[in-house]
């Protein structure tokens, strides 16, 4: 009763106060939980369960349903992810891989990219369901039905759109328009629905109903994956009903690596862990606190988009699915290797003079079961996603990044469930480590990460923003390890990103004038972003204080959201 | 208490303004432009339509586009999808809306801004073009969320433009018709 009146409370501060997301930033403090979502009724679903005696697995299965219904541009049924999970008391990481794969017919589609990525053609198998009641089903604790609620009644009774949703439909409009079925959903009587309208979801909730009473079967199995693939198919699509029946999601380890003494928890190959590592590694060959900061140092800031440029031409040549090709995980992660990458850098202008021109390295040296595999291909622009992050009064954290792909995902909307657009991450070069194969799973930048100190969570985060989570993930880290920020001013901290495949070294206006003109100067064609901007990314952190043992949350400023502790 | 005040400051201005737009005369055909890319003006352009108006949409519409149309209806609002997917950067789009601006001025073609999108489109960088916009119109038409704090029913104080502001989306598109009967 507590519990959903806390909730309700909530909802009310939405309704008199649509705008809450994405206005500020709401750091808090607590010592028995913490979760940091995207969305106020997410984090609230979360707290309710730990309040109600869940762990983090709960919780954060929690709030990973609630907000795909309450923020359906970012993730939601029809999508995928990853999760890592550290149980402190086991000392023992897990990291579960439930982001889409291509159907078994997907070799037949000739996709285009750009043609296609709003049609049924640009689905893969939605992996969120069962990733979800996997983590619940290996680590929860409470019953599936008390963890699905929130979600349910969110989706059934509705909750208020607040300014970010609606001014995603407002972008995304010719998406949305694109399919009668999720146009009744976010227009109204045919243009888009506002800030503050009561968006109810019911079809979506009976689904989720469904979830909740037979589990993982009423999703991928039976008359609602015969209506998904029949309307799948009606639209252009190719996912068969064995696609569905067969999806399973991967229970593996997380990648590890390590940062001036910290263990980094990050997601596994071939999601984004693997470049976070390889950054970091690179970036312990540099003071970067005797530098400066690199919103007051041009030498650090070059130095570090240095590092951004050789790790993502790195990932382009190097990251694919590594049941079909294989990924040098262990030279991409080595120290000697980050070494010698970050001994190519000069340190003094941008060199070579397009980020474009950035030549990737030779892992496979440091690796001697690597065996090489050709051809460098950008992945294209988009991603957009959300990420959660939860801790308990144990210790126990999670680190959940998920996502539709694109905003609102391809536009297609089967039996309520809004599908994702997964087929626009893969590569259509034949020769690339990325190539669209049957069954097969895409790249991804996502990198949700858990950061231990001595056995103990000491940070907890992930962000959406396609290829900016990456730099923006390892900016966060550094402004905290480095620069002793706290949770709240890291987040807040301006930021910058670029890549091999990028034209500009993109900046929040927080990186000052004089920095701009001297990275200028060094060759870097600077682009500036006025105040700050959700093209960076949105991230939820957590922080362990090491010494009291006190949780920060903090919820982006950027993509707003909130952050729950007590 | 703050939805009577705007409703009765929406009818002073309506009633101070009154003179100015019986005398102000708004002719088709109709060319309906951006200023920020947004998507918003998608919208326009479907209620244009419904209203059976005789309207062409260019999103970047430059000065030699307005030959031969007799009003301009901008749609203001940022975006940054919008400007990136037109390849040009906000100072751009601000310099190529003046110029639009000040060649329908020296035409005498009539501007109406029409601000659809709510909060969505208001404060940040929204606000810049809103402002360009509305100081240079002889006509407002907003839906009601984006003028919650008076924002454009100051301007139309001020100016002497006739403002209306409506509920939702949909229902701009009665008035929008009006303009031209």
């Amino acid at each position: 009763m507590i519990k959903r009146t806390f909730q309700l409370v909530l909802l009310l501060v939405l309704i008199l106060n649509p705008g809450i997301r994405g206005q500020s930033a709401y750091p808090s403090t607590g010592m028995s939980g913490m979760a940091a979502t995207a969305h106020p009724l997410a984090s609230a679903a979360a707290i309710d369960m730990l309040k109600s005696g869940g762990n983090a697995v709960d919780a954060a299965v929690a709030a990973a349903f609630t907000i795909g219904v309450v923020e359906p541009d970012g993730s939601g049924l029809g999508g995928g992810g990853g999760m890592v999970i550290y149980l402190k008391n086991e000392q023992k990481s897990w990291f579960i891989n439930y982001y889409g794969r291509s159907s078994e017919r997907a070799s037949e589609l000739n996709f285009s990219s750009s043609r296609d990525n709003s049609t049924a053609k640009a689905i893969g198998v939605p992996g969120t369901v069962a990733g979800l009641l996997m983590a619940h089903e290996k680590f929860g604790s409470l019953p599936l039905k008390k963890v699905m609620e929130p979600a349910i009644s969110h989706a059934e009774y509705g909750f208020p759109i607040d300014q970010t949703l609606a001014k995603l439909i407002l972008d995304n409009i010719d998406k949305i328009m694109s399919d009668p079925a999720t146009a009744s959903i976010f227009l109204d009587d045919g243009f888009p629905r506002m800030e503050g309208e009561i968006l109810v979801q019911r079809e979506l909730g009976k689904v989720l109903r469904l979830i909740s009473e037979q589990g993982s079967k009423g999703f991928y199995e039976g008359p609602l994956a015969e209506s998904f693939v029949k309307g799948i198919s009606a639209r252009g699509g190719v996912l068969t009903e064995k696609d569905f029946a067969s999806y399973k999601p991967e229970l593996t380890v997380p990648l590890q690596g390590t940062y001036r003494g910290y263990d980094i928890l990050s997601s596994n190959v071939p999601q984004s862990g693997i470049s976070l590592i390889q950054g970091l590694n690179m970036l312990e060959n540099f003071d970067l606190r005797a530098s400066g900061h690199y919103s007051e140092s041009a030498r650090t800031l070059h130095i570090m988009a240095e590092v951004d440029k050789l790790i993502y031409a790195d990932r382009y040549q190097y990251l694919g699915d590594p049941d079909f090709v294989d990924v040098p995980v262990a030279g991409l992660t080595s120290k000697e290797y980050a070494r010698e990458r970050f001994n190519g850098i000069n340190q003094s202008k941008l060199d070579p003079p397009r980020y474009r021109d950035a030549e990737y390295g030779e892992p496979g040296v440091y690796d001697k079961n690597y065996k090489k595999e050709p051809v460098l291909e950008a992945e294209p622009a988009g991603g957009h996603t959300t990420h959660l992050s939860v801790i308990d009064k144990d210790g126990n954290a999670v680190a959940l990044t998920q996502t539709l792909g694109l905003f609102f995902g391809s536009g297609q909307t089967v039996s309520g469930v809004l599908f994702n657009s997964a087929m626009t991450n893969f590569s259509y070069n034949a020769e690339n480590v990325n190539y669209l194969q049957d069954s097969k799973q895409c790249r991804t930048s996502i990198t949700p990460t858990v950061i231990l100190k001595n056995g103990n969570p000491f940070l907890i985060l992930g962000s959406p923003g396609a290829s900016r989570i990456i730099t923006t993930i390892i900016e966060l880290v550094v402004n905290v390890i480095d620069f002793g920020m706290d949770v709240n001013e890291a987040n807040l901290a301006p930021r910058f990103y670029c890549q091999k495949f990028e034209d500009y070294l993109h900046v929040e206006s927080g990186i000052k004038p004089e920095v701009r003109a001297e990275l200028e100067w060094m060759g870097h064609p600077v682009k500036v972003y006025e105040g700050i901007d959700l093209f960076f990314g949105g991230a939820q952190m957590i922080y362990v204080d090491p010494t009291t043992g006190e949780y920060s949350g903090s919820a982006d400023k950027r993509r707003g959201g909130i952050a729950i502790g007590y | 208490m703050k939805t009577g005040i705007s409703t009765i400051v929406t009818i002073m201005i309506l009633f101070l303004a009154g003179s100015s737009l019986l005398a102000q005369k708004f002719e088709q055909p109709v060319l309906i432009s951006s200023a920020g890319q947004s998507a918003d003006v998608k919208l326009v352009k479907m209620l244009a339509q419904r209203q059976g108006l005789n309207a062409t949409t260019v999103l970047m519409a430059k000065p030699d586009d307005l030959t031969g149309f007799k009003t301009l209806v901008i749609v203001p609002g940022f975006s940054s999808k919008g400007l990136g997917a037109a390849g040009i950067s906000q100072q751009d789009e601000i310099e190529r809306v003046q110029s639009l601006i000040k060649a329908a001025n020296n035409l005498k073609i009539p501007i109406v801004l029409m601000h659809i999108g709510g909060n969505a489109r208001r404060q940040g960088q929204s606000d810049s073009f809103n402002q360009l916009v509305a100081d240079n119109s002889k006509y407002m038409l907003v839906v009601k969320q984006g003028d919650e704090d008076g924002f454009f029913s100051s301007i139309a104080s001020t100016k002497n433009i006739p403002l209306t502001l409506v509920e939702k989306i949909a229902e701009t598109a009665e008035p929008l018709g009006n303009l031209f009967k």
